[in-house]
């Protein structure tokens, strides 16, 4: 047994942390979030530049071939940086489903994009009826005589889609509403007729849009793998995006605990540093131990994925779950001893909050996910 | 024991209803108008402009009940924006501490609306420790004017205000709460500067407010010089009394209920759903204990006692409760929580879920952070000893 990094994990991690570093400041950050791509085009060439963007893809693609350990030790060190380039929908839950899905000419044409940074992907699964239900998909994908589908629906909180070149859609071929069987993947670059971006800014400070399909063409080579049968990649591009979430999300929470219990020892009320007082003691305590709770759930589902990614589902729901929670635990009590400070958007903490909040709504929310856990 | 209203206090019920819905603002008509009418109709109903004010100043001199059941009715029907600074937290101390003359002069003004107020209280090295502050009073030698030099921080809405009622330091040896001086100064002058502070629900309500070199007239001073922390204290216990706001968790209750039972799931809806269902119902059971527990208070207040126990729990709870809602809100959206700013993006409630729990993160924070208000029931109530 052996929880430590290897010496190109820890080489990694130093070098995302030396990034963060550099190009990271919260007024960076802010100024990035205010512009109207919300991310930096110079920071992503970088991430290309060192080889982030193909850690995790297979080497038999012109990737590193490395694994959810490898995308742990990146989202971790990006969630204290509070990173706004699309790197968790784009490189890690894009471009999987590409891996796993796209045939040669596909791969050709976008992966080696995703690779090098010339483009980027989203993911567009979430409808308004299905709130976090994957399989429920009333977006329709009808095919015409030329061997070509014609897509209508309305796809919601599409993470960084004004900026993505193509989307990679869930769409209904056959079955009912809420059948896992008759789901089709579809590759949608996003400048084809009738596809309606509303695009805008989250709480977080990241992008999402709601997108609208009107009677949008694709030629037959937009299908992902075969029709009908997406849902167990849709499932698994769900619990790698999790695995990542929960990382940067873990990484986020080391930080509020810590810059916490560092400014209860600096802000001195009653003649003496808060953290001299008792209650605010056992509350650091509760909020470190909380974390560190997450940290091992973070590490027990990202190895049983590793080893067994079927065998792991339980896991990422438990994990999703108390990520959540304590996502709130912690950002409360990180707020509430900060008083007024915690409250502006001055400091990291109203930010950091932010974000796990956002996080909690992605793929799936605490309770929807501690439901699946207990079913 | 009796939970009954009796006849006279279920006539004023109907009375309060009648009121309220006679003079709900019509849609189409002018906001403003309306408002400031609104004050006059309820002024002409003895005072109903200004419940809580005594009968010597105006107010109705409601008994606790009637004060209960017009809260009750208040927060369900539409009543006109108002701000609680002059009216609920100044008013109080002019009237009980102000002179003759400091009352003629500013509380009508206050009454009449055309006059905003702000409280200038905390500074950045006085939160919770609020006696540690700093901002500078000194008297001029001929004793005609103050000169004040400082900084006060979480000032809601200074940016509108036409004055500020401020704690400031006169005495610098001693006991901290003994060198307070209970000062009015108006904001619209040379040497204030108000710098907007921006909260993590992206709004401005709250700044900064930097005082330098201002002469405040020692006529604009509350009571004796050096007591102003003994006149403050009093207007806090009013503050965080007005705090609990249970009549209007009542009545957010329910719109949470309507709201989660409009998202739907399957055939059902979130009201279906059960970690949902049992978190609302936890909320619920809480709220109907709480509504009790201020029945209690009001119930000992008019029977002439002193505040018991059981008021002491009440801005905790309260406030408690208020965090809880906001959250079930936030998790009642969904996915759309954090689409604020759009227009046309999921359900209309959910869009504000995220800021709307943000923002509520302040409740247990200002007016005496939670941390501060369980140690003076430990202390006052409980009778434990540090």
């Amino acid at each position: 047994m052996n929880f430590e990094l290897s010496e190109t994990q820890s080489i990694l991690k130093d070098s995302v942390e030396r990034f963060i570093a550099e190009s990271y400041s919260l007024d960076k950050r802010q100024s990035l979030v205010k512009s109207e791509l919300g991310f930096s085009q110079d920071n992503w060439k970088k991430m290309a530049e060192l080889g982030w963007l193909s850690i995790t893809v297979p080497e038999s693609a012109g990737g590193f071939g490395g694994n959810q350990i490898d995308s742990m030790i990146m989202m971790e060190e990006f969630g204290k940086g509070l990173v706004l380039e699309p790197f968790f929908i784009s490189t890690v839950v894009a471009g999987q489903i590409l891996c796993e899905l796209g045939n040669e000419e596909q791969k050709q044409d976008w992966l080696t994009g995703l690779i090098t940074g010339d483009c980027q992907l989203t993911f567009a699964y979430a409808e308004e009826q299905a709130r976090f239900d994957l399989e429920d998909v009333l977006t329709r994908a009808k095919p015409d005589e030329k061997g070509g589908f014609i897509i209508d629906g309305t796809k919601s909180m599409v993470l960084y889609a004004a900026s993505a070149d193509a989307m990679i859609v869930s769409c209904r071929t056959s079955g009912g509403q809420y059948e896992k069987k008759g789901i089709t993947l579809f590759l949608v670059p996003k400048d084809l007729k009738g596809v309606h971006i509303d695009s805008f800014e989250t709480v977080d400070g990241q992008r999402a849009a709601e997108v609208r399909f009107e009677n949008v063409r694709v030629d037959g080579n937009a299908l992902l793998g075969e029709e009908g049968v997406a849902f167990s990649t849709i499932k698994r591009a769900q619990q790698i995006g999790i695995l990542a979430l929960c990382a940067e999300a873990t990484g986020i929470m080391e930080c509020l605990y810590k810059d916490t219990a560092s400014y209860t020892q600096d802000r001195e009320q009653f003649d003496r540093p808060m953290s001299e007082f008792q209650v605010i003691q056992h509350r650091l305590v509760d909020m470190f131990m909380e974390y560190e709770q997450c940290k091992s759930m973070l590490l027990r589902a990202t190895l049983e994925f590793v080893h067994n990614p079927d065998g792991s589902s339980r896991s990422i729901h438990a994990l999703k779950y108390l990520v959540g929670k304590t996502a709130k635990f912690i950002g409360e009590n990180a707020i509430q001893l900060h008083g007024g400070m915690g409250m502006t958007e001055e400091l990291n903490i109203a930010h950091y909050f932010k974000r796990l909040l956002t996080i909690d709504i992605l793929f799936g929310n605490s309770d929807y996910h501690l439901e699946k856990f207990a079913a | 024991m009796d939970i009954n209203l009796n006849q006279e206090e279920l006539s004023f019920q109907a009375d309060v209803k009648e009121f309220l819905s006679e003079n709900a603002h019509q849609p189409g008509t002018d906001y403003n108008e309306w408002r400031l009418n609104w004050f006059k109709v309820a002024a002409s109903k003895g005072g109903w402009d200004v419940p809580k004010w005594p009968e010597a100043f105006g107010g109705p001199g409601w008994s606790p009940t009637q004060h209960y059941i017009w809260e009750q009715e208040t927060s369900r029907a539409q009543t006109p924006w108002d701000l609680p600074f002059g009216l609920s937290m100044l008013a109080p101390v002019l009237m009980n501490y102000g002179s003759k003359e400091q009352q003629d002069r500013f509380l009508p003004d206050i009454r009449n609306r055309v006059v905003n107020w702000c409280q200038g209280y905390s500074e950045p090295n006085a939160g919770s420790d609020l006696a540690n502050l700093k901002t500078k009073a000194t008297l001029s030698e001929d004793g005609t004017h103050y000169l004040v030099n400082g900084t006060k921080v979480w000032t809601t809405l200074a940016h509108i205000a036409d004055w500020m009622f401020c704690l400031t330091r006169t005495n610098e040896t001693g006991k901290k709460q003994e060198g307070i001086t209970f000062l009015l100064i108006p904001m619209k002058q040379d040497g204030i500067e108000v710098k907007p502070i921006i909260t993590l629900g992206g709004s401005h309500s709250v700044n900064m407010v930097h005082i330098t070199d201002v002469k405040v007239p020692v006529e604009n001073r509350i009571g004796e010089e050096n007591k102003g922390w003994g006149y403050a204290k009093g207007l806090l216990a009013h503050e965080r009394t007005g705090l609990a706001g249970i009549s209007r968790s009542i009545v957010a209750l329910e719109s949470l209920k309507k709201q989660a039972g409009s998202v739907k799931r399957g055939n059902g809806n979130l009201m279906d759903e059960p970690t949902f269902k049992l978190k609302v119902a936890e909320l619920e059971a809480d709220l109907m204990a709480v509504e009790y527990t201020e029945l209690r208070s009001l119930a000992n207040a008019a029977s002439g006692n002193e505040p018991g126990p059981e008021s002491s729990i009440l801005k905790l709870k309260g406030t408690e409760i208020q965090q809880r809602l906001q959250r079930l809100t936030m998790e009642a959206g969904g996915i759309y929580s954090s689409a604020w700013g759009m227009s046309n993006v999921g359900p209309s409630f959910a869009r504000s879920g995220m800021s709307g729990y943000l923002s509520s993160r302040a409740f247990t924070i200002y007016g005496g952070a939670s941390e501060v208000q369980k140690d003076v029931v430990a202390k006052n109530v409980l009778g434990l000893k540090k």
